[in-house]
């Protein structure tokens, strides 16, 4: 599973790069997200809550920060385990660009899932995963607006 | 939790898990397993039975759901030894084969026919028994023991 | 006997007293006392290595009795699932054959593949126990791509370039001779999409262990119980084949898929023991799609050589067929002896080559479903043959005729193997024809166009060999099992019959149709025949049903039955009549002898054979009940011609059919109400395969139509009425006459609904199944 997409946040790349490292503010910006601690410098624990279709649980899972460039890019190692309900792994790239509107966060992520999340949500998992990725982008900009 | 069932006339009170289906109630409670599950996500139809005189997925009702309710299944449509038109027809038009979605597709069909505003078409059985697999028969001989069996309902 | 219950007469049938009202009983409506119940945990991934599997959790949580794990029923003893027909590699080499615990203990090869089971007090319990089940996986690269498969990871290691096999039949050299000398050459890229059986009671066993008795007995959902039975003594170890009894009782439908001995029994019977307690389990859907084994997926290349007119000069197919994970129990046959052997057709043509390499993949297995390998073989022969007729400007119907054998031509030995005993295959055709309005088409056609669709029409001649099979012939290619059946009749003190039949119904309705053969021999009342089938603890022994085998060797085994017990009628009859046997004659329910007036009814001949007063009993032993194990000469050969029309809608892509017509030639008919059924029910799967039905799996392995939400099967709305009608050369080597026809409509229609399609959008060809998206694909890029 492959996707890409870019998002322009009204906020310098430092002040996005900081915010990206906090636990609270991916907790918040995370929809579903019950817990996110810093385990260790760059690695998250987490639970979130998703519903893909038929596919209803909670996922425990890491998330790594790999070969940090701040604030320019790094890369997110993720993984996560959901019970019966299946497992999902994967990396983002993401990058940070410094544009007239503020910053251009770049991301592409490859991940594979698994169990019965891919075995009766895949026709819904991609559109759930944008739609995922699309919320945190608009709670995440949120921060700036208000 | 307890809830009442009024099943083939008769009327039960059993206690069941809260997550407790009506398939399961019918089956492992009141040994009622003519009514089949094939697939327990409403989409095989092998379950149905008529809950309040209509059709419904027994294994998408939760027991709670139809407390208080007045179900009919594969075994209370015969009255006695005279079989409903309907498994009359089922078997006079060789609409069965293993037999296993049988007992859901003429809870189904009788819900079709009564529910029906006139005469159904080939076209409006097939229609109405979308949402009931039959791996075995191709359909052709369900669609005619159907329009058999409403000429004698 | 009557017309109205005799053999040819569309009696109604018997087991449906049951099924209509809801009496029916399957495995999984059967309880007893004490009962367990069991949920597997299987592999998320599509390979990986297990480094471990932790229990604890599962084993503490309220309700769970017991967890077990692979390494278990290694331990205690529990041997591999065997593949039981073994096929050799051109060069003379065995198939690879890679280990397969019931249970993964150190690997995991599709997602799916149980490596623990939990055992608890209920469904619910054993569910949550499953989840709390963990295994440390290390992940590796799957294999899913048929095509590819040899060139991928080796997933076995005894098996480079993941090849089960390399398998040749036929005569390479005369038929590259003949292609040399080919005026024309006809080539075909061909997928055969892959199936899933999913016959609509999912797969189920209820296991129990008597301590006092030692015996086991395991009602499961299995088309040959006594197969199931042999296997799980002989080879899994799970108990004496004496002290082990398997019960199939009422089968929600097979289609192959409840052939085969699998993980999920083995495990109930075996820890039956180990708990104390009956234990059962019942597949959900999307288990049964995981884990049933799968049909088809085959990846082909075909090319067929012609002279100028049209004749067939010489055919080479060499095909990938996809094994999945495992061999299955049957699985290697299908895509050779099934599969390489029909590659004639209905067709004289003289050279023939076919090759089959085998692959593994991290899939679920693939075995036989319903016509397994000769709905693969009809598919190459008949889109190819049509493809020709196009190619060559020629009609495809003149050009199938120019190449049919002849009626006088039998028996005919085909260059691959098989001889056919009879067959007549122009006059299915020309009853075809007239049936699906040929004269009309050209109008109907017309019509289509004005409302802007496209109308096309297909063919599909097909012809297969079931009934299988003689058991010498097969044990010489491999099979590990004679393939005979075997019957009792047993005659009551008042003439009423029990029949013990080795062959199984799930649906067949042999109940009725065995019913009808002997109260027609016997002339006694059809009312008075009881048909017993599905339990090792009744019957002698049996090799079931599968490859519409029930007729011709299972009802041929009851009419061998039948001749032993009037045979032994006569010599008590001619002690009653005081003649000699040879003197006697049965005829309608009577034995009768040309000194007396006074013929012996069927019933009083029974009576006599138990209350023995008249015959010596040094002569002759008292009772009249009588055994017979029937080996089948030949294969039975039925065939058939299908015409399809087809309405395209342009805009969308949809296909309706408008039209389907079969005609088959099953030989003699016993019921032809049944008979028809058969063929309806084939049809309905063929056209699913046609323009439905795909089991996908992803790259990673997942297994993508999980669901009912995903994997598109046949609806009412789907499928046409269907235009049925039969001819007849009844097959000159069994006692009825009779051939198969339970695969029949499977095996010819794929064809003729794909050849109408192509038609109607004037393409070479359309991956099936052709679905909407699939057919507007196409003529998108025609555009």
């Amino acid at each position: 599973m492959e996707e890409q997409g870019e998002f322009v946040i009204p906020a310098t790349p430092q002040e996005v790069w900081d915010a990206l490292q906090k636990p609270d503010v991916l907790q918040e910006c995370i929809d579903g997200c019950e817990e996110m601690t810093l385990t260790e410098e760059g690695t998250f624990a987490c639970v979130v809550a998703i519903k893909v279709g038929p596919v209803k649980a909670r996922f425990t899972g890491t998330v790594k920060i790999v070969d940090p460039h701040p604030p320019h890019s790094y890369f997110l190692d993720v993984s996560a385990r959901g019970g019966g309900a299946g497992f999902g792994s994967g990396r983002a790239e993401v990058e940070l660009q410094a544009v007239p509107e503020g910053t251009r966060l770049n991301y592409q992520v490859r991940g594979t899932i698994g169990g019965k999340l891919a075995q009766i949500g895949t026709r819904l998992f991609q559109s759930f995963s944008r739609k995922m990725t699309r919320t945190f982008f608009e709670r995440f900009s949120q921060r700036w607006v208000r | 939790m307890k809830v009442d069932l009024t099943v083939n006339g008769s009327e039960h009170a059993v206690d069941v898990a809260d997550n407790a289906l009506l398939s399961d109630v019918l089956r492992e409670t009141l040994g009622l397993t003519g009514t089949h599950v094939g697939c327990d996500t409403s989409q095989c139809g092998a379950c149905t039975v008529h809950l309040n005189g209509r059709s419904v997925k027994a294994c998408t009702v939760l027991a709670g759901q139809a407390d208080g309710g007045d179900v009919t299944t594969i075994e209370g449509i015969a009255n006695g030894d005279d079989l409903h038109p309907m498994q009359v027809a089922f078997r006079a038009n060789h609409a069965l084969q293993c037999g296993f979605c049988t007992p859901g597709m003429i809870m189904s069909a009788i819900d079709l026919v009564q529910s029906a505003d006139g005469p159904l078409s080939a076209e409006d059985v097939r229609d109405g028994l979308e949402g009931n697999f039959c791996r075995c028969t191709g359909y052709h001989n369900i669609v005619k023991a159907v329009l058999d069996a409403q000429a004698n309902m | 006997m009557s017309a109205e219950t005799g053999i040819g007469a569309s009696v109604l049938r018997k087991e449906d007293a049951r099924f209509i009202t809801g009496k029916g009983q399957y495995t999984d409506d059967i309880s007893v006392f004490g009962q367990t119940h069991c949920v597997f945990v299987r592999s998320p991934h599509a390979r990986a290595k297990i480094n471990g599997i932790n229990t604890d959790a599962a084993m503490a949580m309220d309700g769970v009795i017991r967890v077990f794990t692979g390494d278990e029923l290694v331990e205690d003893g529990i041997g591999d699932l065997p593949c039981g027909w073994v096929v050799n590699s051109k060069d003379g080499t065995p198939m690879v054959s890679p280990p397969h615990p019931p249970i993964a203990t150190s690997v995991v090869n599709y997602v799916g593949e149980p490596y623990a089971f939990v055992v608890a007090e209920t469904l619910q319990a054993a569910r949550d126990g499953a989840e709390a089940v963990e295994a440390d996986f290390e992940i590796l690269e799957a294999v899913v791509d048929t095509a590819t498969a040899s060139s991928s990871a080796q997933i076995h290691e005894n098996a480079p370039n993941n090849q089960a096999y390399d398998w040749e039949l036929g005569d390479r050299e005369a038929t590259d001779a003949a292609f040399a000398k080919a005026d024309h050459v006809t080539t075909l890229d061909i997928t055969n999409n892959r199936l899933i059986p999913n016959a609509i009671e999912p797969r189920a066993a209820l296991g129990s262990y008597d301590a006092a008795s030692s015996t086991y007995t395991l009602y499961t959902t299995s088309q040959n119980p006594h197969v199931e039975r042999v296997v799980l003594a002989l080879f899994v170890n799970v108990a004496p084949e004496a002290n082990l009894r398997v019960i199939s009782p009422d089968v929600g439908g097979g289609f192959g898929s409840k052939i085969f001995v699998y993980a999920e029994e083995t495990a109930v019977i075996w820890a039956s023991a180990k708990v104390g307690r009956p234990i059962k389990w019942r597949a959900d859907r999307t288990e049964s799609f995981l884990s049933d084994a799968h049909g088809r997926d085959h990846v082909t290349k075909a090319e067929l050589a012609l002279s100028s007119e049209g004749e067939m000069l010489g055919l080479r197919v060499k095909t990938i067929a996809n094994m999945g994970a495992y061999l299955s129990t049957f699985s290697s046959s299908v895509p050779t002896y099934l599969y390489g052997t029909l590659m004639a057709g209905q067709y004289k043509t003289p050279a023939i080559y076919v090759e089959t390499q085998a692959v593994f993949t991290n899939t679920a297995p693939v075995d036989a479903y319903r016509g397994a390998g000769r709905p693969e073989a009809t598919y190459v022969v008949e889109r190819i043959v049509e493809t020709a007729a196009r190619e060559l400007n020629m009609d495809p119907v003149e050009l199938r005729r120019k190449n049919f054998i002849p009626p006088d031509a039998f028996p005919y030995q085909t260059p691959v193997a098989l001889e056919y005993d009879t067959g007549n295959y122009a006059a299915s055709m020309g009853k075809a024809l007239e049936l699906a309005d040929s004269d009309g088409y050209a109008a109907r056609k017309a019509a289509s166009e004005t409302n802007g669709k496209l109308r096309g029409r297909g063919y599909s001649c097909y012809i297969e060999a079931c009934g299988i099979a003689p058991s010498q012939l097969v044990i010489s290619l491999g099979a590990g099992v004679g393939l005979f059946e075997s019957a009792e009749v047993r005659v009551d003190v008042s003439g009423s019959v029990t029949v013990m039949t080795g062959s199984h119904s799930h649906g067949q309705g042999h109940e009725t149709t065995f019913a009808q053969l002997v109260s027609d021999r016997l002339g006694i009342p059809f009312e008075s025949v009881n048909v017993i089938h599905g339990d090792t603890g009744r019957s002698d022994y049996g090799l079931g049903t599968y490859g519409s085998r029930s007729i011709a060797v299972g009802g041929s085994a009851i009419d061998r039955a039948l001749d032993k017990i009037i045979a032994k009628g006569k010599k008590i009859a001619a002690h009653m009549f005081e003649t000699t046997e040879d003197q006697v004659e049965f005829a309608e329910g009577q034995f009768s002898y040309a000194g007396s007036n006074e013929p012996k009814p069927f019933a009083e001949i029974a009576g006599a054979a138990y209350i023995p007063a008249v015959y010596p009993l040094d002569e002759l032993e008292p009772g009249l009940s009588e055994k017979a194990f029937y080996d089948p000469k030949n294969f039975t050969y039925p065939a058939g011609s299908y015409v399809c029309e087809v309405e395209i809608d342009p805009s969308t892509g949809v296909t309706e059919i408008e039209k389907f017509v079969a005609v088959d030639d099953f030989g003699n008919v016993i019921n032809p109400m049944i008979v028809e059924g058969q063929v309806h029910g084939g049809l309905a799967q063929g056209i699913g395969q046609a323009l439905l039905e795909h089991g996908i799996y992803d790259g990673d392995g997942n297994l993508s139509t999980g669901s009912y939400m995903d994997y598109a099967m046949p609806r009412a709305t789907d499928l046409p009425d269907f235009e049925v009608d039969m001819t007849s050369t009844p097959c000159t080597h069994n006692p009825l006459g009779v051939k198969g026809c339970g695969e029949a409509g499977a095996i010819g229609s794929p064809a003729a609904v794909m050849n109408a399609i192509t038609d109607a959008l004037g393409v070479k060809d359309v991956p099936m199944p052709a679905t909407p998206h699939t057919v507007w694909e196409t003529i998108q890029q025609g555009a």
